[in-house]
């Protein structure tokens, strides 16, 4: 059973994670964190009892249908069929606003210069529009795989697909950034 | 650009399938420590609501713990060691089918009962009938149950 502090360390080592993959599929901030906070929730009402290590698993499996039940309710609220191109590429083309760039970095980064300070934001912006820009399922299965470090056979359950699915999801996805990033001169 | 810049791994020309696996997880493994710096800038406004949302769950766990380390039975420990059923799950169980048992044999006595009691009145009717001096042919007789009908003058 996992204590209330390995709860607690879990719950602040995935807040962030959660709320910016979340934030990428529903594109509102407010709602995003309706479903962090949901998911955290039901976590910790049907779970707490289960060991520390199955917790990051569970948590990815809540998150996502959480976010599904969103996009049902949604779907409801609104009575219109969307188009699902909608939300698979739908965001800006990677321009920045300067002065957002500079209020969002909050002076973390003082050892830089002011100009490598703003050239790194802009890059990070710039990759972070093409990650939200990748199909649904693409980044659902790159961001588990890599930024949650899951394995292939824990993405494929998260997400309710087959491991062959993850394979093809995560390549296509670093290709379509590969090909992105490249084509605005970003190298990593 | 700057610092961050380094050469691009070379998806497009053809590679083993392991060098190329390698790379893609490289490229990817980049692209999340990006994504990670950038989740780090978040506004005070979210990570407040966020550390809020951390604190709601936690209190939540500690209420689903309590509530299942003290469930409310029927018959507490402290009760069945009264009773002398202490160690016994078994008899607990058992004690807990009874009233149900109760019920079906209530049921069951209910029954017989209404049996009984209809085969009494029937048995009363036959009864009256075979000892009328009137033979029971008499009634299916559609004179005689004209008699009966018309009115005693």
């Amino acid at each position: 059973m996992a204590s209330d502090k390995e709860l607690s360390d879990f719950l602040k080592s995935v807040d962030k994670r959660a709320f910016k993959r979340t934030l990428y599929a529903v594109r509102d901030e407010d709602a995003a964190l309706d479903i962090v906070q949901d998911t955290m929730i039901r976590l910790s009402e049907k779970y707490a009892d289960r060991p520390a290590a199955e917790l990051p698993l569970l948590f990815q499996r809540i998150l996502s249908n959480a976010t599904m039940d969103w996009f049902r309710r949604q779907k409801v609220r609104n009575a219109v069929v969307r188009n699902f191109s909608d939300f698979e590429s739908a965001g800006g083309d990677g321009d920045f606003d300067i002065l957002e760039t500079l209020e969002a970095l909050g002076g973390s980064l003082a050892s830089e210069s002011s100009a490598d300070t703003v050239s790194r934001a802009q890059i990070l912006l710039a990759i972070e529009a093409q990650v939200a820009q990748l199909p649904g399922r693409q980044r659902e299965a790159f961001l588990l795989r890599y930024w949650e470090e899951l394995d292939v056979a824990e993405t494929a359950a998260a997400m309710g697909c087959s491991e062959g699915s993850v394979k093809t999801h995560c390549s296509r996805a670093v290709h379509a950034l590969s090909t992105a990033l490249k084509a605005k001169g970003i190298s990593l | 650009m700057n610092q961050l810049i380094h050469p691009a791994p070379a998806f497009d020309a053809p590679a083993p399938s392991a060098t190329l696996d390698a790379m893609q997880t490289r490229f990817a493994l980049r692209v999340a420590a990006r994504l990670t710096e950038r989740s780090q800038d978040l506004g005070s406004d979210v990570t407040e609501r966020l550390r809020f949302a951390r604190e709601q769950a936690l209190e939540r766990a500690r209420a689903t713990r309590k509530a299942e380390a003290s469930p409310s039975q029927g018959v507490t420990r402290a009760g069945a060691v009264l009773m002398g059923w202490a160690g016994s799950g078994w008899w607990l169980k058992a004690a807990s089918v009874l009233p149900a048992l109760a019920l079906v044999a209530g049921l069951v006595l209910i029954q017989r009962w209404q049996d009984n009691s209809q085969v009494s009145v029937a048995a009363e009717v036959d009864t009256a009938l075979l000892s009328d001096d009137l033979p029971p042919k008499a009634y299916s007789d559609a004179g005689f149950a004209e008699f009966l009908k018309t009115p005693n003058e």
